[in-house]
């Protein structure tokens, strides 16, 4: 069997689970990360003093720790104590935790980025915390955080490899399998390499049209 | 209308308020002058509980309670019956003109968006920017700025509006614009609280003048017995000084 055509048979074997898992995977995720960082943001910034504790302790926690380890021992750890997680929702609950450890201190950064004025506007307004949060700062933040959160986005794109190592079914376990059987290594690795390529230059193109996007409204500062 | 009683405020070991009273009635324009650092600001912010006071009573719409120990409710309903404009207008900045205006209405006054628009076109058009509703705030000069933030002042049909120096952010040649929509509301009986460098429009707009210096205030009388002042030396040095510096 040729080279080439083994490359054109694995492409579509390849591609398939990164549709089905990777991307998923991603997208869950991020999307549980960006809630998890605004929710942990907002209570240091609203300097409630019990739930700041805790969410300094949060980050200090995951930021020094390995992806790796953490994927461990949530998956390979927890069944020790009777909690046994299927590989995929082990995968989906340690990447949107630890993604959710940064996001909070760069969503936090661009709370406190926001003029102190508006939000003193929102409250004669009659707002009270939450509603200046939602229609006021986070938007504004949002934009100001956005080119760092995408940066994360792509970033974790290429993490999720990490959960071959748990048995998610992903791009790169399913190419080490392909690998085992056809001992071309070389050639499996850089057509999976590529297709991380692909996205993760999909996703850069999206990031850049839509800071354009945001620009546009004359709202950049 | 709003009174208030022994307002004191500290800052670490700065006493920058020491004990103010003020009573204010319904029409009534007050200019509020001092020099720079007499406490100005920080009264108008307190009385708005931007700031917390340490010390002083309050009494608004006949209702009296003590500032420093006001419940969040408290703060919350007066907040829905004053307004306040700011040095540096503080538009919010993802929103466009019209939706500054209707914020407030829309989400603390539970006004259904159509009825919010229209009360904010009209407020719009109120201050002369009637072809601006769409408009975000860095596409405004800072006049039309601060007279979007007057409109959502109005918006909320409050009780007073406090003005904390509204023109002194602003190149000369937008001053008038801002102060020709004050005067309106002075001529439609606004109640209305203004700190103000501005010496001609203290002394043509308002009904009493407010002197502050050093967190006390000096004196509280009408506007023409202020600019007439003979007896006190320490205001007729500070109104010479500020007409000198005008000119
Ligand atoms: N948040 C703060 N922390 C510490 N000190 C403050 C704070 N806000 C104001 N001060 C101090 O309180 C004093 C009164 O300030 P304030 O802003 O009320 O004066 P002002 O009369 O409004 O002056 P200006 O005419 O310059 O606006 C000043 O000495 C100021 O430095
Ligand atoms: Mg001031």
């Amino acid at each position: 069997m040729s080279i080439l055509k083994l490359l054109a048979d694995s492409f579509m074997r390849i591609l398939l689970p990164g549709l089905r898992v990777t991307i998923p995977l991603t997208l869950i995720s991020f999307v549980l990360s960006l809630i998890i960082g605004t929710i942990t943001a907002l209570v240091q910034f609203a300097n409630i003093r019990f739930l700041k504790t805790l969410a300094r302790f949060y980050i200090w926690v995951i930021r020094g720790t390995p992806l790796l380890i953490q994927l461990f021992v949530v998956f390979y750890g927890l069944p020790n104590v009777g909690i046994v997680i299927d590989p995929l929702p082990a995968a989906i609950i340690v990447f949107s935790i630890n993604e959710g450890a940064y996001s909070a201190e760069t969503i936090r950064g661009a709370l406190e980025s926001i003029p102190k004025g508006q939000i003193e506007a929102g409250y004669c307004c009659g707002l009270n915390f939450l509603q200046v949060m939602w229609h006021i700062v986070l938007p504004q933040a949002f934009r100001v955080a956005f080119p760092s959160l995408a940066n994360s986005l792509i970033a974790m794109v290429k993490n999720t490899s990490l959960a071959a190592n748990i048995t998610v079914m992903e791009m790169f376990m399913v190419t080490q399998q392909i690998v085992a059987r056809t001992y071309q290594a070389l050639a499996l690795y850089l057509e999976l390499a590529f297709i991380y390529l692909m996205i993760s230059t999909i996703l850069t193109k999206l990031q850049t049209y839509l800071e354009g996007r945001f620009n546009e409204r004359g709202i950049q500062r | 209308m709003i009174e208030v009683k022994g307002i004191r405020k500290r800052f670490g070991n700065l006493e920058v308020l020491k004990g103010i009273d003020l009573k204010i009635n319904k029409g009534d324009v007050v200019a509020i002058l001092g020099p720079s650092g007499s406490g100005k600001t920080t009264l108008l912010r307190c009385m708005n509980f931007l700031e917390k006071c340490d010390e002083g009573q309050m009494i608004f719409d006949d209702e009296e309670f003590a500032m420093a120990s006001v419940s969040n409710k408290k703060i919350h309903e007066i907040r829905n019956k004053t307004a306040f404009v700011f040095q540096s207008f503080n538009l919010f900045a993802n929103k466009t003109a019209l939706e500054n205006v209707t914020l407030g209405l829309k989400v603390a006054k539970k006004i259904n968006k159509a009825e919010a628009d229209e009360i904010g076109k009209k407020m719009l058009d109120k201050v002369g920017l009637e072809d601006k509703y769409n408009a975000y705030p860095s596409q405004l000069s800072g006049g039309q700025q601060q007279r979007v933030a007057i409109a959502r002042a109005l918006a909320g049909n409050p009780e007073i509006i406090y003005f904390d120096e509204p023109t002194s952010a602003l190149d000369p040649e937008l001053i008038g614009e801002v102060l020709r929509v004050i005067k309106e509301l002075a001529d439609e009986q606004m109640t209305m609280l203004v700190v103000t460098h501005e010496m001609n429009f203290a002394r043509h707009i308002s009904n009493r003048v407010v002197f502050m210096e050093n967190g006390s205030i000096l004196e509280n009388c009408e506007t023409d017995k202020f600019f007439n002042n003979r007896t006190n030396e320490r205001i007729r040095s500070f109104i010479a000084n500020i007409m000198q510096k005008g000119e």
